[in-house]
């Protein structure tokens, strides 16, 4: 069967060709790549040897597969009926309590060292990992065996990357992300809070296309979705520039879409490519809709971009009980300590002086 | 009161032209990276949302700090070299509490800035109390450069790296940029204070000398370095 026929076979499949087209091009371009490359991406998408996917939830919303179901370059269906065998995923599946354990274990062992691993969520690690059981083994004893025969692990979400929200100070449950369990093993990490299922499908393309993952970053996150900051492409960015800043929100700045800098936007130290690939397919993301970035791709973001609205986090003083500051404000206290310290520092060398004056006048009157 | 000092003092040769160009480099472009540094940190109101003309505000001092930021980096370049290379006095085994010499000289200045001594140490360098700060301050100037570097090149690979290794996230690499910022406004209100301070309570007119690059020195002072105190004054 050549391509062509092959193509039209499969836009009778419910999607029309027009629009896998479009997807395979869409993810081309979000991975930098050239046109040319679209006849081998559609090539290999359409491929019989879709390859298979396990899809492990532990400690997290599912507002990452919620995510994923509402894309539309290509959607959900396209997804797992032409691009990957979505061999296991608890929420999608019909199957449950046996049934789903007996297809997971079928997966792993007749697709030993071809399936790609999705995981979702943190991994707690104390007390035995006893904090997430699934048909009564721990999240970590299921990652193990997962991962260890998967081909590549692909970990989707702030809390599969980096540990996310459960993974914040102080932990309770030890939560981990996968790279600091499974080793020897490349790990693509795709954060955010949720992140952009088109970053996650265009990695996907990418592994069926070339077989090997895209080019990472020191945190492992694909480089043509988190090479760059939100701020050097955002579109309030030109207010920043001019020093044009919404003060608070409800403000006449706010309503002229001034840059959000001051009231804690993140944009200016997250790396992602949201306000390029915005969300929902209709050109809306967080600072569009007049709300600062919160650094959500970012590692242990709860912890570090913490308070939202605050440009900078406050700072554990280990005195009085253990009090919050602002660095602004110790910055201040610094300053005005120091300007205390010198002037009376300064007063003591004058009245010293002074004293000494007084001394040596009386000592002469004494001599006379 | 009559005060009793030496009668005589020699004008010794201290502070090496580089130094001198190292120091006021280093004063200059940390003034403007201070200032600049506070308005990038919290930009006031300057537009009252009436936007009359371009002004452009926030790139341009975001430039003139970057700038600003270059001859600091660059004025730190050329200590690190006088550490290695520079005269006596500009080497840190000079300055620093390392040997029983300098601590007692440190005992020494400690005493004399709490009043508790009016003797002042004629010493030819820095003191060991001051050269020790000094020190700390380029520890924290090298740490400043390096988040600087990191904040304005988050997509260069070798400085994202090392970046991401030394202190973790852009946002944490930003509080420690903006802290030591305060450290450094704390650094120059102290130094100014104590060098005026200095210039009423000592003789050897350390002011004058972070132009001139001497010194005065008692000629009746057991002079640390004979040879130095025969000649008068000599570049």
């Amino acid at each position: 069967m050549s391509s062509k026929d092959h193509i039209n076979d499969f836009a009778g499949g419910g999607v029309s060709r027009r629009t896998f087209l479009k997807g395979c091009a869409l993810a081309a371009a979000a991975l930098g790549l050239s046109p040319d490359v679209v006849p081998k991406m559609v090539e290999a998408a359409m491929s019989p040897k879709r390859p298979p996917v396990v899809w492990l939830h532990f400690q997290e919303c599912t507002g990452c597969s919620e995510a994923l179901l509402r894309a539309a370059r290509p959607d959900i269906a396209t997804l797992i009926l032409d691009l990957i065998s979505l061999d296991y995923h608890e929420t999608l599946m019909a199957a449950a309590g046996k049934q789903a354990e007996e297809n997971l274990h079928d997966a792993i062992t007749k697709n030993a060292g071809k399936f790609i691993c999705v995981v979702e969520g943190g991994i707690p690690t104390k007390d035995g990992g006893i904090y997430c059981k699934i048909g009564g083994r721990t999240a970590v004893e299921i990652l193990d065996e997962v991962a260890s025969k998967a081909k590549t692990v692909i970990a989707i979400g702030t809390c599969g990357a980096f540990g996310g929200v459960q993974a914040a100070k102080p932990n309770p449950t030890g939560a981990v992300g996968v790279q600091d369990l499974v080793k020897g093993k490349p790990v693509i990490n795709i954060p955010g809070c949720p992140p952009n299922p088109e970053n996650f499908l265009a990695t996907v393309v990418q592994i069926l296309t070339y077989g090997r993952p895209p080019e990472l970053d020191e945190l492992s996150r694909p480089k043509f979705a988190y090479g760059r900051k939100i701020h050097d492409h955002c579109e309030r960015r030109p207010h920043f520039d001019e020093g044009r800043f919404v003060e608070r929100f409800g403000d006449p700045g706010h309503k002229k879409g001034y840059c959000l800098y001051k009231v804690g936007c993140k944009g200016p130290v997250t790396y992602s490519n949201c306000s390029v690939e915005r969300f929902c397919n209709i050109g809306a993301w967080p600072v569009g809709a007049g709300h600062g970035c919160i650094g959500c791709t970012e590692p242990h973001f709860w912890d570090t971009m913490m308070p939202i609205y605050k440009h900078l986090p406050g700072i554990y003083i280990p005195v009085g009980g253990g009090i919050r500051e602002q660095a602004e404000e110790i910055g201040k206290v610094a300053v005005g300590g120091a300007a205390a310290v010198i002037a009376a520092h300064a007063a003591v060398g004058i009245g010293k002086k002074l004293f000494s004056i007084k001394c040596t006048s009386k000592e002469k009157e004494e001599e006379k | 009161m009559i005060r009793r000092e030496p009668r005589l003092y020699y004008r010794v040769f201290v502070w090496s032209g580089t130094l001198r160009l190292f120091h006021w480099t280093l004063a200059f472009s940390t003034f403007i990276l201070i200032l600049t540094g506070i308005y990038i940190h919290y930009p006031p109101i300057t537009t009252k949302w009436a936007e009359f003309k371009p002004q452009y505000i926030m790139a341009t001092l975001r430039y003139w700090h970057f700038c600003a930021g270059y001859f600091f980096l660059c004025a730190l370049a050329v200590r690190f070299y006088l550490f290695f290379a520079g005269n006596q006095y500009e080497r840190p085994m000079d300055f620093l509490p390392i040997n029983r010499r300098n601590l007692r000289s440190l005992r020494h200045n400690i005493r004399f800035y709490l009043y508790l001594t009016d003797e002042h140490e004629c010493r030819m360098g820095h003191t060991v109390l001051a050269g020790t700060i000094y020190f700390i301050l380029f520890i924290c100037g090298v740490v400043m450069g390096l988040t600087g570097l990191y904040l304005l090149y988050p997509e260069a690979p070798t400085i994202a790296r090392l970046g991401h290794e030394l202190f973790g996230t852009p946002q944490q690499a930003r509080l420690i940029h903006y802290l030591l910022n305060w450290f450094f406004i704390f650094f120059i209100m102290v130094h100014l204070y104590i060098a005026i301070w200095n210039d009423f309570k000592a003789p050897d007119a350390i002011i004058s000398g972070a132009f001139s690059g001497s010194k005065m020195m008692p000629a009746d002072l057991e002079c640390p370095v004979e040879e130095l105190k025969k000649i008068p004054f000599e570049k």
